[in-house]
Order: structure tokens, then C-alpha cells, then sequence
């Protein structure tokens, strides 16, 4: 019976309306305040034309979407955001263009000795750093003492271990003298890492380099902006007056903001990603053939990888053309367990045939190792591209040959950090593209190789793979080369299912982009903005 | 008393039924009821649980929920019959034309507008006067319900009042509009005795010469017989009597009246010289209400037409009884008394010389209150409250003592410490010459079965997911030792102890009422056979007619077992029934103690004095003297010096009481113990017996 | 006999007083009103769905059909084929197992922990009480998701450690329901009289007060379950949980993210499933609050 004694009703209700919309207002005003954060269509900030060398105006700031980059050592850098990164700020001594061919960059002429020995380069004059000192021939030397140096931990050391030395002969001239004869020597000298950096750099992540852009920012995991560099020994280079390099961990991610029009630039999207983006309206579709592969591999030295046997039954369980048709769609081309692609032309051969998929030899092939009653496996692959899809698609086909996979994604700063990837047992890793196929055999196949994921030794194998790099006889090379990939196939501890195209895509407005097969080694110098 | 003139009533009833909805069902839950109130009348409407007032009154204020309705009848007030008003009229009718006095003013008062504001509110709403004039007619309602300082109060809070000024405030709120019809849902329930015989004087001062009638709902008959005019008896929603207050004590014609009047104990009464006769049976609950007289299965003089329904038969049309047999009761031919069993004693029990069971020796017990930081910074020393404050007791073999005090005494404070559940600050505790251990973890098994307890609350006493028969093994297998088939006979022979049947042990609580719980509780207290049994108020939240069997039962199972019974309550009638020996405590400190039979003369402690004076006896034929104290009971936070019970004293000597703590007195010519300054001869010749009753129980 | 309660009107429930009736009466309340009848009914579909989901799953979890890649919903697949060829329809049903079971068993380890502190803490009170509540106060400052992710991160990805994550977060709710309750019975007559009688502190946790405790923990644990269920939905969308191909529910909406546009079934279908699962478990959740609430008298 209590309370129910009516009171007739008070004036309160329009206070706490009042305070509930001011207070709504308010914190409307805040998360208004605080959205500005996200990128708009063009940064407020680089809208500032500069001028170039030549005094034509800069203008644009290109913001590109990539993976968080985690090394900023250019000795040490690895995956392509990384090197997309260093590309911008450092030069190479020579670089290789989109079709394969070496250009000059710090070079600016070079002479091979006849016994192709010794080789000079004349450097290009009134180059300075960012710092403002001037480079010369000395940090040249400093820079590739520095990569041949097995300390400093880059797969350079076994790349350059054939460099005899590297001298300063003059105050723009170096030369480099060999122990053995290298045909592809100058494709080496523009190895990914190969930015020339100042001689004694006491921080190597300085970001103290020659190159087109200057660093002003780099918060981690956040984004790297880099201003067009006043003072570049290019003329009329480069166009830009900026690049924001933001970091997104999540690629679907990536292509919305592309979509969005919060960034200008995705690239290395996954065959899906892309496929979604045909009817963009102001987007350029980037397709570019390379030599990009994923491969599959089991370590050779460590059971069950360790009889050959058990390898050759996970090749017999894998279904090839599922794989290009499903996972690929058909954007690349197909694998042969080797990293010699079609791109090679005279390398390539498609002559010795691939086992056809057969279950029940594979299973067949284990119980003979010694595992009738299949395995249980763990397979690392990085988030990225077309590598978790290929994981799904294996954990099925193998599944009927009583090999139970266990995926595990990660993402790729994980999968590539500190050697993980070259530690676990049955991993996917995707491969850039290289201008020869030499690199690959070299630092991915040779016993003790740095980057030989695989743990692989075959002693023919490396005799073939010494001859091609060394001989300068052309069909001696041809030879060896076809030779390694029929071994590769038989015996290889690789499955390569596929090449795969490299895929992006650009906003309308920035003309004169050229994806290269290695992303990474792109070229923003003469990448123009056309809006307003 | 009732106008000679038949003017039209105020408030006429008619064939009223309300019945609620459950499920798919409408069942009644008050059938037929009829009564009228005249102006200036005060019409008391008496019922236990489940009578169906409350239904009653929220039906008269056309205040039911969504699942009750009218089913029939008429509420006219005022010759208007209030079915037919919409609820836009009935908002004309509420606060204006009938007005409410709830039993719990404190959460019927607005905790955040200030007491004046409120008064103000229901003047301007409903007289539409400007607020100037509100507040000094606001000043004025206070004056007449007899506030002090009115101002004060106007400006205060209502959690910074007391009960019984809130109640006032409500009083004063309900009259201020001057009501046709005042109901008053029972009012002083929640307020200590020395309150609420303030409160009900108020009452009586206030409707009497005014034209309001006034509808009064209460189950206590001793408030009744005080207060009301005339009496509506309402049992299991049928009206059964309806008379003049004293028709009804001296002669009621249903049995029901009678056995109500049976059950309740007499002030002054001792368990040697009358028989408390408890109704048996149970109030039927809504739905299950027998055919025929609703009252049929616990009549005592049941016959075959008892199986329809009787009309409200009338003697004249204010003196109506719905019993077939109301011609017989009348004329004597027919005893209603109830038969209850009766305690069987073997001789009266001689306990004086008896070894003491327990002996409390200057007991203290003080809680801390959590200093404040300001305090702390301000090392201010830590402040008590002095529940108890140096307590001496003792219960001798066989004998019950009865702890008698209104609220803030430590009346309970005493009976958990001597438990165990509250750790006493000072002082000694001795079971059967041992000294008992303080905390309940350093007592043995041993001692836990010499002493044991019952709760105030049957509802929270048994563990509801327990059958019957579970809690009664629990004594005897932790605490006996005892089990498989010895725990089940066990179990039986006390279900039979305490009356109930054997097949209750399968039952869960729930499916028990409120006094067999409280038996239940009582069997499984009694199962470790002790010595000493503490009861804290334990048939206070029952019904009235089951509290006189379970006293009974109370009783019997002390003379069974041999057990001493240390009885706490407020209603000093119940304590003055059952118990031999008699303690009344006030604010902490005993005030008096004395043997039951002689407490109730004179020469008594002021208090005690005031005490008796203010319970409202149920017998309006009695007379009673009218002591009332000032003031309210002051916190035991501050406890007064001196003497307790100086600043409400109404023989308050002077500065002798505040400063100095009074000795203690013995009369030697009664055995009477007090706690006074006055010396007892003294108080021998000034006091008179504060009550006495003219007729003595009903035969 | 039949009940009565002092200064009220009887209420009417009979006595059904049996714990198997205690069940029927408590399912029978369940069906009374139309949102908790819905959401039990969907609760017991998916678990009938986990239960017999491999029996009646008509493709394999991670079984990859290359020809019948991205086809929307047909009668050979109900809920159409994702971009590589998986039916998405076996998935989601096998995917019940998995999310159910995990949130199932998570939920029930908070539950049995959450019990055990909970008593101790409230019934004892004391500087155990204090130092486990102010613990779980700091547990409780953080948002679900958050600590999940660091736990994780510590733990590695893998089941148990999603299983290890649910208890964590939720043990803290668990035991300050049971806490709250167990203070408030502690005081009732019958446990003192318990005391009183000697009884062990087991035995008063367990049979004097615990029981009180059950009808607002299963309300609670009802909730808590549904809100593993979101949880672990949520990690397997954020990937840290789960690892593909696992037909978690979330990672599936995470994988069909990319292929929006072509295969929006492959969202759709996993999303709604987490929808309704949830949404269902909470109609369920306050269907039983309303049954265990005490009736309310006439």
C-alpha cells in the first residue's frame, strides 16, 4: 500500500532532456574533432607545390597502402614495403628496369674487364645525402664492405662473398674486382639491399640516404611521409612533392581505403581483392607478369621431410590445376617446382613432365617411409596474397592422402621475423620477383645458403647451380639451367604450383606508374599527379 | 462513539466482492462484504492474513491492480458509487475526498523534497491556494498533529525524523484536506509501543468532533478495542461480525471473534492462571476456500448446515454475524471456545531454587562506527554504539525469562552474543557454571547442543531447498552423532512433539505456512535436547491466532525437556504469559526485573510504568492509566549519562539522574528488582496499578 | 496443506516441488512468453546442430569442390559455395560444434571457478574477499575484447588458449553474482541456525547456500555463455583466435570479407548465425530470469 500516494508531476523532465542533448552535442563535437585524423582526400600538408631541380613544380602526395615495415636497415630489409620504403629514400648503385635490363642510377657508366673480373663505374657528380654532405666514391666501398660483411647478418655476405674487394679509385670511380667470373654481376650490385648509404654510418636506420625522397616522419606501425628531395641529382625528378607510405595490416582493409579514396596505391593484393575492384570507375588495374611464386616446402633435414619419400607423396597429393584455377584464377602462370619461370624464356623449360596427382601413390609412399597411418603436420604461411587460400586448398588435398594439416596464419611481420620462417618445418613463402633466376638458386637452394628454407643439400645440384652462375658459356648456362629443373622436379624439396601475377591498382589521377615484377623496386620518381 | 441520529453514512458498502485474476481464474478475494461508516466514526476492520482487508481498502479507493477487479457490489461515498467514475474523477476524489494514512511513512514520504514542501504540495494541488498561504497553513497542520517546533520540521528531510513524527506528518498531510473518508492502513505497526500510543491518541483527538469517517485497518484487537467504534471481523474474505467494539469483546457472536479473543493474551496474565487457546487449522489461501462457512473446518461447533453458506444473519443492522448458529452463541446454548490441547503439567514448576543454567555478568557489548576521515585526521576517539551496556542476568534450570524492550534496547544484541553471532566487548557468559567461549568457532559440539536458538522469521528459518525431515536431521547427525534409521525415528517423534504429521518430513518449506515453519524451527532447536534455549521474537510475525499454540507448544516442550527459555519480545503481554521470571531493558541497561505474576503491580519502574500504560489493551471495557512519554527513544549512539531513561522520564527527580548511574533497588516484599533513584517506598505510595480489566475472559 | 505467507494474499503455485518438476515447470515458464520460447528454441536447435552437425553436414568442413567455386545459394547448396569451392552450409553447421563447445565449456569452467570464489568470498568475507575483489575489479576495468587480445598474445593462438581467454574474463562476473547473493543469504535464519548447530563450513557453502545461489547464476551463466559466443566469434574474426580453415563462424566472415562483392552469401550466412545464436541465448537467458524470479503474489 506504500508510495501510492500521487503527487501530481514535477517540471523535471525538460531539465534532463536539455542536459541529454547538450550532452549529446558535445561528444558529437568531440568524435567530430578527433576524425580528422584519418587521411582526406589530398593531405592538407603536401598540397604545398614545391619545385624541383629544374624548377618544375612538384605536386601530389601519393599515399600508398602497404604492410607495416619492421627493419629500416637497408642491409637487413626483406619484404616489399620494406624495400618499397628504402627504394624512396636511398639510390641504387645501378637499377634494372621493368624489362629486365640494367639502367645506370649512381652509375653512371661502368667498363667490364674482358676476363670479367674487374669491373669500374664512373659515379654521377653533385649527389649529396640528405644530410647535406657529399657522396663520393668512399661510400660506395663503405656501403658494399658493409654488405659483404657475414657480421652484419644480410644475405648479401654469400651474395658478394664472390667480391674479392671493392676499392675507392678515384673520388667519383670505384672498382670492384672479383674472384670468379659473375655474368649476372650487375644484377647482383642491385640486390634489393644494395642502397648505397653513407660511408660510416654510425645508425644504419638513419634513413640518411640520396635517394628521391627525404624521410620527415616515421611513426611505426603507423605510416612513413616522405618529401619530394629538393636537391636530387635528377633533373625534373622527381614529380611528386610527396608519398605517405601508410601501414595496414589487413589487405581487405587496404583495397577499401583504396576504394574509399583514403590512399592512392595498393599492390601484392590477393587474386580476390582484385578480382573485386574490375568495376572501379577511377582506378588503373595493375597486372604485371612476374616470377613471384609461393612455394611450398618441407625441411629436408628434419623428419618426416628428411626421406625423399615422404616429399615426393605430399607432390603426388597436390592438385595443380585446382590450385590455378581456384586459388590463382588464372592470374599467373603454373609452376613447376622450380624457380625458373616462363618469364626466363630461354631457361624456362616445360620438357620434363610433372607427376600427375595420384592419392593413393602418395599414400602408398608414406607407408613405405614409414608412416601408414599418415601425418600430422603444422603449415605456417603468411596473411598475405593468395598464401592463406593456398593453405585451405592443401589442407584439403593432402587431407585424402592421410596428411592432416593444422594451418597456422600469421601475420607477415611474424612469419618473416627473426628466421621464423626459416625455421619451421612445413612453411608457405612467397617469393618476389628477380630479374635472373640465378639469385634464387643461389641464396634459396645451395647447401647452406642463407635464405634455403628448405634445409635442402644435393651436392649434383649445386655443381649445376655453381656452372650456371659462373660459366659465360650461354648454352652451357641454358643446359645447366634445364637440368636443374628436371632434378627439381624429381627430387626438389619445393612445390611451386604457380608464377603469380603481381596485382594492384592505382588512383586515376597519378599517370606514369610502372609496377614492376618486384613491387618493391617500383619507381615513384616520374609518377605524376594529373589532378587538381 | 457513534452519533444517536441516522444521518446518511458516509462510506456505504453493498454486496461488495473483488476478486483477482490468476492465470485463467477471477477468485474472490473478499465476497459479499457490506458495512457502512458514519460521520465522525471510527470503523475498525480486523482480520489476520489472508482476510482480505488490504484487498478491501485498495478496492474502496478503487486502487486495484491490473488483475484485480469488482466483480459486484457498490462503494458509495457519499451516496456516489465510486465504480462508476472514471479515473480522471477519481483523481478529483483521491487526497481530497478519501485520503490514506499508510503503515509505512517512510517510503511513502518523498526522501528528496523537503516534509513542508510535501504538506504544501497537497494543499496547493488540491485547495489551490498560493504558496504563501500553504506554508502557514503548513506550520498549522504541523501544530495540530502536535509537533513541536513545526518550523524545524517543515525544513527537514523525512529521513531526518523519526517514525513517529513521520507518521504524524502523514496524519497531518491526510487530514489537511479534510476528508469524507479517512482510512488508516495500519498506521503504528512499524513504531515502538511508547510511540504508538501517542500516535493512536492522536488519532482518536482527531477524528472525534470532525466529520470524517475513518476506516481503520489493523490485525492487533488491542489497538482496536482503543481506537475503533465499531469492529468489522473479516475471515478469508467474508465479513463474519460486524458490532460495537464492545459489543464484540464482551460478546462475540461468531466463533471466529471468539477464538480470536481466546488466542490473544491478556496483559497481566500468566501461563498459571489461564489457558491460551489457539484456532486450529490454517487460513485457508485464496482459491482454496472450503464450501459452505468459510470458517467450517476449524469451527468448534460445526454441524450439517455449516456446509452452505450462511447469510449475515442480523441482530439488529449493527450487530451482524455470519453463523448458522449465532441464535444459540447468543443465548448461551453453544460454547464457541476453541479446544485446544492443553499443556499438560504435572505441578506447578517451583524454578527460585533451582541451579543457574546461564548467567550473564555485567555484560557490554559496543560496535564501533567507522570514523569519518575527518574524523581520523582529526584523531577524534572512535565512537560506540552502546547496544548493550552492562547486562546481568540469570536463568536458573527449567525456568523462562522473558527480555522484554521496544526497539534499541539490545534485547537482541544480548541473545546473538551469548550465541556466538556477535562478539560482546566485556563482561562474562557462564553455561551451567562453564564459561562460555566467545566466538562461535571455539565452541565444541558439546556446548553448541546445550545451547540453542529461534529466530524471529519462519520464512527465512528452514532452508527452502531442504525437506522438512532434511533439517531436522542435520541437528541430529552433526551434533548427536547420530544415523540411518536412528535420524528417521528421531525425525518422526519430533514432528509428533510439535503436532505435526508424520508425512510433513517429505515436505519442502514451501509448502508449509508460516506457524508450522516456526514449528519446524522449534523441533529442530529442541532435537539436541539443551539446556538453554534463546527465543528471539518468535511469534511475532505470525498470525494471531497461531501465536497461542505456538506459545503453547513453546511451553510444553520447556516442561518436556527440562530446558530453561530465555524469551525475547516487545509485546510485553505475550512475554508476561509464558515466562516465570521478567526483564525489561531499555536503551541497553535492565530497568527492571522481576517475577512474572508480580511485575505487573505496583511499585514498578517509571518505565516500566509508562510501558504498561501505553499498550493498547484488548478490552475496551479496561481502564487504563495514560502515562505518556516525551520525546523519542534517543539513539544508543549517544546514550544518554546517568540514567538512561532520564530525559523521557515522567518522574524525572533532577540533576541526580543525569549525572550519577542510579543503584539497584530490591523491594523486599515482592522480590522486584529496579534500576532508580527513587527509593521504592516512595514509589509504593505514589503509583497506582496503571490497568485493570473489568471482565475477565469470556467464558 | 497448502502455503501461506504471513500479511500477504496465498499465491497459487501448487506443489510442484520435485526437482525433476522444478525443471519441467522451469521449461514450461520458458514457453510462456513468445521471446524466450523463440530463443530457447533456437538455443536448442543449435545445440541439436552441434551435436548431430557431422551426421547431417552434407560436405566435409575444408572439403573444396574447385568446379562449384562461388555459386550462390542452390538446392545443392543451401547456403552456396564460398571462392573456393567449400559449402557454406556444412561449415556454418559444423562450425556450431566447434563455437558452441568452446564457448560451452569456457563458459562452464567460469562457472564452477566464479562458484567457488564467489562463496568463499561472500560468505567469509575478510581480507580474502578483499584481495580476490579488488583483483577482479582490475579484470573488470578492462574491456572483454581487450584482455582477450593481450591473453592471447601471450598465449599463442590455439583453442585452449581461447578456452583459458572465456575463463578469465568471465570468472570475475560469475563470482561477484554469486558473491552478491551469497552475502545476502549468509544472514538469513537458517544458515545461522546452521552455524549454530555446529555445520561445516562445506557443508554450509554447499547445501545452505549455494542453492540460493543457482537461480541467479543460471540466468548469469546463461548470459555469460552468449557473450562467449560473441567473444569467440569475435576473435576468430579478428584472426588471433582461431586459425583458417576452422569453420569458426567469425573467421568466416572474415575470410568472405574479400569477396564481398561476388560472394556475399558467404558473409551473410556465418553473420546471421552468430546473430541468432546470440540474440537467442539472451531471450533464453531473460526467460529464465523471469522464471526464477519468486512469483509474484496476488
Amino acid at each position: 500500500m506504500e508510495g501510492k500516494y500521487k503527487h501530481p508531476g514535477t517540471g523535471r523532465m525538460p531539465a534532463v532532456m536539455i542536459f541529454f542533448v547538450i550532452m549529446a552535442l558535445f561528444l558529437q563535437a568531440c568524435a567530430g574533432a578527433s576524425a580528422t585524423s584519418t587521411p582526406g582526400p589530398v593531405s592538407q600538408e603536401q598540397a604545398s607545390q614545391t619545385a624541383t631541380t629544374e624548377g618544375a613544380i612538384q605536386k601530389g602526395t601519393l599515399r600508398v597502402a602497404l604492410q607495416p615495415i619492421v627493419q629500416t636497415d637497408p642491409a637487413l630489409i626483406s619484404s616489399d614495403p620494406e624495400i618499397m620504403v628504402a627504394n624512396a629514400v636511398y639510390d641504387y648503385l645501378v637499377d634494372i628496369t621493368p624489362q629486365n635490363t640494367i639502367t645506370p642510377r649512381l652509375a653512371v657508366d661502368w667498363k667490364v674487364s674482358n676476363d670479367g673480373l674487374t669491373y669500374v663505374f664512373t659515379l654521377v657528380k653533385g649527389v649529396t645525402f640528405h644530410d647535406g654532405s657529399s657522396f663520393s666514391a668512399n661510400d660506395v666501398v663503405w656501403t658494399f664492405n658493409r654488405l659483404k660483411n657475414p657480421d652484419v647478418g644480410s644475405s648479401t655476405a654469400d651474395l658478394y662473398a664472390n667480391i674479392d674487394k671493392i676499392e675507392a679509385t678515384s673520388d667519383l670511380e670505384v672498382t670492384f674486382t672479383l674472384k670468379n667470373p659473375n655474368p649476372f654481376f650487375l644484377f647482383d650490385l642491385s640486390d634489393n639491399h644494395a642502397l648505397v648509404m653513407k660511408v660510416n654510418t654510425q645508425d644504419p636506420t638513419d634513413f640518411n640516404g640520396t635517394g628521391p625522397f627525404v624521410v620527415t616522419k616515421y611513426s611505426p606501425e603507423d605510416r612513413v611521409i616522405v618529401q619530394a628531395n629538393p636537391n636530387y641529382f635528377v633533373k625534373g625528378e622527381p614529380k611528386l612533392a610527396g608519398i605517405e607510405f601508410i601501414f595496414f595490416n589487413d589487405q581487405t582493409a587496404q583495397v577499401d581505403a583504396l576504394r574509399g579514396g583514403q590512399v592512392d596505391l595498393v599492390f601484392a593484393i590477393s587474386t580476390d581483392l582484385y578480382t573485386n575492384l574490375q568495376n572501379e570507375q577511377d582506378l588503373t588495374l595493375l597486372d604485371v607478369a612476374t616470377n613471384a611464386f609461393d612455394l611450398i616446402r618441407l625441411r629436408a633435414d628434419q623428419k618426416p621431410g628428411d626421406d625423399p619419400r615422404v616429399i615426393h607423396a605430399l607432390k603426388l597429393a597436390t592438385d595443380r590445376e585446382a590450385i590455378f584455377n581456384l586459388v590463382l584464377q588464372s592470374f599467373g602462370e603454373p609452376g613447376r617446382d622450380s624457380p625458373i619461370g616462363p618469364l626466363y624464356t630461354q631457361y624456362y623449360t616445360d620438357q620434363y613432365p610433372l607427376p600427375a596427382r595420384d592419392v593413393n601413390k602418395a599414400k602408398q609412399l608414406l607407408a613405405d617411409a614409414g608412416y601408414q597411418n599418415g601425418l600430422k603436420l603444422d603449415l605456417h604461411t603468411p596473411d598475405t596474397g593468395n598464401r592463406p587460400n593456398l593453405a585451405a586448398v592443401l589442407k584439403d588435398q593432402w587431407s585424402e592422402a592421410g596428411v592432416d594439416i593444422n594451418v597456422i596464419v600469421e601475420p607477415e611481420s611474424v612469419y618473416y621475423g627473426e628466421n621464423h620462417w626459416l625455421e619451421v618445418n612445413l612453411g608457405i613463402t612467397g617469393w618476389g620477383s628477380r630479374p635472373y633466376p640465378q639469385f634464387y638458386l643461389d641464396v634459396m637452394l645451395k647447401c647452406g645458403a642463407k635464405w634455403n628454407e628448405a634445409h635442402y643439400c644435393n651436392s649434383k645440384l649445386d655443381e649445376l647451380m655453381t656452372t650456371a652462375g659462373t660459366t659465360m658459356d650461354e648454352q652451357k648456362r641454358v643446359e645447366a639451367y634445364h637440368e636443374i629443373q628436371q632434378i627439381l622436379i624429381e627430387e626438389g624439396p619445393i612445390i611451386i604450383p604457380y608464377f603469380f601475377a603481381q596485382l594492384g591498382a592505382i588512383n586515376n589521377q597519378y599517370q606514369g606508374f610502372v609496377m614492376k615484377a618486384f613491387p618493391g623496386r617500383s619507381d615513384f620518381r616520374p609518377v605524376m599527379f594529373t589532378g587538381s | 462513539m457513534s452519533p444517536g441520529k441516522r444521518k446518511a453514512p458516509i462510506l456505504n458498502i453493498k454486496n461488495l466482492t473483488v476478486a483477482y485474476r490468476q492465470g485463467d481464474e477471477w477468485l474472490d478475494a473478499a465476497r459479499e462484504v457490506s458495512f457502512c461508516i458514519q460521520a465522525g466514526e471510527t470503523y475498525g476492520l480486523v482480520g489476520e492474513s489472508g482476510s482480505g482487508k488490504t484487498t478491501l481498502v485498495l478496492a474502496i479507493m478503487r486502487y486495484l491492480g491490473a488483475n484485480g477487479s469488482v466483480r459486484q457490489g457498490v462503494i458509495e461515498l457519499d451516496g456516489q458509487d465510486l465504480c462508476t467514475l472514471s479515473e480522471s474523477e477519481m483523481r478529483q476524489i483521491w487526497g481530497r475526498k478519501i485520503n490514506l494514512v499508510p503503515q509505512n511513512p517512510q517510503s511513502a514520504l518523498n526522501p528528496s523534497i523537503r516534509v513542508g514542501e510535501q504538506l504544501a504540495e497537497t494543499l496547493r494541488y488540491h485547495q489551490k491556494v498560493d504558496p504563501a498561504v500553504a506554508r502557514r497553513q503548513v506550520v498549522g497542520l504541523l501544530e495540530m498533529v502536535h509537533i513541536a517546533d513545526p518550523e524545524q520540521i517543515a525544513q527537514s528531510y523525512p529521513h531526518q525524523i523519526s517514525g513517529g513524527m513521520q507518521q504524524r506528518v502523514m496524519i497531518a498531510m491526510a487530514l489537511s484536506t479534510e476528508p469524507r473518508l479517512l482510512i488508516l492502513d495500519e498506521p503504528t505497526t512499524s513504531l515502538d509501543v511508547t510511540t504508538q500510543s501517542v500516535i493512536l491518541d492522536l488519532v482518536r483527538e482527531l477524528i472525534h468532533g470532525r466529520q470524517t469517517a475513518a476506516l481503520y485497518v489493523t490485525h492487533n484487537l488491542g489497538v482496536v478495542a482503543q481506537v475503533c467504534d465499531r469492529v468489522a471481523v473479516l475471515y478469508a474474505g467474508d465479513l463474519v461480525e460486524d458490532a460495537s467494539t464492545k459489543d464484540l469483546y464482551r460478546k462475540p457472536l461468531h466463533p471466529y471473534t471468539r477464538g480470536l479473543l481466546d488466542s490473544v493474551p491478556r496483559l497481566g496474565e500468566t501461563k498459571n492462571q489461564v489457558q491460551l487457546r489457539g484456532i486450529t487449522g490454517q487460513i485457508p489461501p485464496l482459491g482454496e476456500r472450503p464450501t459452505g462457512c468459510v470458517f467450517r473446518p476449524r469451527c468448534p461447533l460445526v454441524i450439517e448446515v455449516c456446509y452452505q453458506r450462511p447469510a449475515l444473519y442480523e441482530l439488529t443492522d449493527k450487530r451482524r454475524a455470519r453463523c448458522h448458529r449465532w441464535e444459540e452463541i447468543q443465548r448461551g446454548e453453544a460454547n464457541a471456545q476453541q479446544s485446544s490441547p492443553e499443556v499438560i503439567k504435572t505441578e506447578p514448576i517451583n524454578t527460585k531454587e533451582n541451579q543457574e543454567v546461564l548467567k550473564l555478568v555485567d555484560m557490554k557489548v559496543y560496535f564501533p562506527l567507522r570514523h569519518s576521515l575527518g574524523e581520523l585526521v582529526r584523531r577524534r576517539k572512535p565512537r560506540f554504539v552502546r547496544a548493550v551496556d552492562g547486562v546481568e542476568l540469570k536463568i536458573r534450570h527449567g525456568q523462562t525469562l522473558g527480555l522484554v524492550g521496544e526497539s534499541g534496547s539490545g534485547k537482541t544484541t544480548i541473545a546473538r552474543s551469548v550465541m556466538g553471532l556477535v562478539e560482546k566487548t566485556a563482561g562474562d557468559i557462564e553455561l551451567l557454571s562453564i564459561p562460555l567461549p566467545q566466538k562461535l568457532s571455539d565452541r565444541d559440539l558439546e556446548t553448541l547442543r546445550h545451547l540453542q536458538m529461534i529466530f524471529q522469521n519462519p520464512e527465512d528459518a528452514l532452508n527452502p531447498y531442504l525437506t522438512v525431515g532434511g533439517s531436522l536431521s542435520r541437528p541430529l547427525i552433526t551434533m548427536m552423532g547420530k544415523s540411518g534409521i536412528e535420524v528417521d525415528e528421531d525425525v518422526a517423534k519430533l514432528l509428533v512433539r510439535v503436532q505435526l504429521p508424520a508425512g510433513y518430513a517429505r515436505r519442502l518449506p514451501e509448502q508449509l505456512s508460516g506457524g508450522e515453519k516456526q514449528r519446524i524451527a522449534i523441533a529442530r532447536a529442541f532435537a539436541s535436547n539443551p539446556d538453554v534455549l534463546i527465543a528471539d521474537e518468535p511469534v511475532s510475525s505470525l498470525d494471531v491466532s497461531v501465536q497461542a499454540s505456538i506459545l503453547n507448544l513453546l511451553n510444553q516442550l520447556q516442561i518436556d525437556h527440562g530446558s530453561s527459555l530465555l524469551f525475547i519480545s516487545h509485546n510485553l503481554a505475550v512475554v508476561g504469559y509464558l515466562a516465570d521470571r521478567i526483564a525489561v531493558i531499555y536503551l541497553g541497561q535492565l530497568m527492571e526485573v522481576a517475577d512474572a505474576d508480580v511485575l505487573f503491580e505496583v511499585p514498578y519502574h517509571p518505565y516500566t510504568e509508562a510501558l504498561l500504560s501505553a499498550i493498547p489493551l484488548a478490552d475496551p471495557y479496561a481502564e487504563q492509566t495514560q502515562i505518556r512519554l516525551e520525546g523519542e527513544i534517543p539513539s544508543a549512539i549517544q546514550k544518554p549519562s546517568g540514567c538512561p531513561f532520564h530525559t523521557r522520564c515522567p518522574r524525572f527527580l533532577g540533576e541526580i539522574c543525569v549525572n550519577k548511574t542510579p543503584p539497584w533497588r530490591l523491594d523486599e516484599e515482592t522480590g522486584k528488582q529496579y534500576f532508580c533513584h527513587i527509593p521504592v517506598s516512595e514509589l509504593r505510595q505514589s503509583q497506582e496499578r496503571v490497568f485493570t480489566f473489568k471482565y475477565s475472559h469470556p467464558k | 496443506m497448502s502455503t501461506k505467507v504471513p500479511g500477504d494474499l496465498t499465491n497459487l503455485q501448487s506443489a510442484a516441488s520435485s526437482r525433476g518438476r522444478r525443471f519441467a515447470t522451469a521449461l514450461k515458464g520458458l514457453y510462456a512468453k513468445p521471446a524466450s520460447a523463440f530463443g530457447t528454441t533456437i538455443f536448442m536447435v543449435f545445440v541439436l546442430l552441434a551435436v548431430i552437425g557431422p551426421l547431417i553436414a552434407p560436405y566435409g568442413e575444408n572439403q573444396i569442390i574447385a568446379t562449384e567455386a562461388k555459386q550462390p545459394p542452390s538446392t545443392s547448396h543451401w547456403f552456396g559455395t564460398d571462392n573456393l569451392g567449400r559449402d557454406i552450409f556444412s561449415r556454418v553447421v559444423l562450425g556450431a560444434r566447434d563455437i558452441l563447445a568452446l564457448s560451452g565449456l569456457g563458459t562452464l569452467l567460469a562457472v564452477i571457478i566464479g562458484i567457488f570464489l564467489g562463496l568463499i568470498s561472500g560468505y567469509r568475507g575478510g581480507w580474502f574477499d578483499e584481495t580476490i575483489m579488488r583483483f577482479f575489479d582490475s579484470l573488470l576495468a578492462l574491456p572483454a575484447l581487450l584482455l582477450a587480445l593481450v591473453l592471447l598474445g601471450i598465449l599463442g593462438p590455439s583453442n585452449n588458449s581461447v578456452l583459458i581467454v572465456i575463463v578469465v574474463v568471465y570468472t570475475p562476473i560469475v563470482a561477484r553474482v554469486v558473491r552478491s547473493v551469497a552475502l545476502g543469504v549468509k544472514t538469513k535464519g537458517f544458515v545461522e541456525v546452521a552455524r549454530l548447530q555446529g555445520e561445516s563450513l562445506t557443508w554450509i557453502l554447499t547445501r545452505e547456500i549455494l542453492p540460493s545461489v543457482l537461480p541467479a547464476l543460471t540466468v548469469e551463466a546463461a548470459l555469460r555463455f552468449s557473450y562467449a559466443i560473441f567473444l569467440v566469434a569475435s576473435l576468430g574474426f579478428l584472426g588471433v583466435g582461431v586459425q583458417p580453415p576452422n569453420p569458426n563462424w567469425g573467421l568466416m566472415v572474415s575470410e568472405a570479407r574479400s569477396n564481398v562483392n561476388q560472394t556475399p552469401w558467404a558473409m551473410v550466412f556465418p553473420a546471421a548465425a552468430i546473430s541468432i545464436v546470440v540474440i537467442g541465448v539472451n531471450l533464453m537467458a531473460d526467460g529464465l530470469k523471469r522464471v526464477f524470479q519468486a512469483p509474484v503474489n496476488v
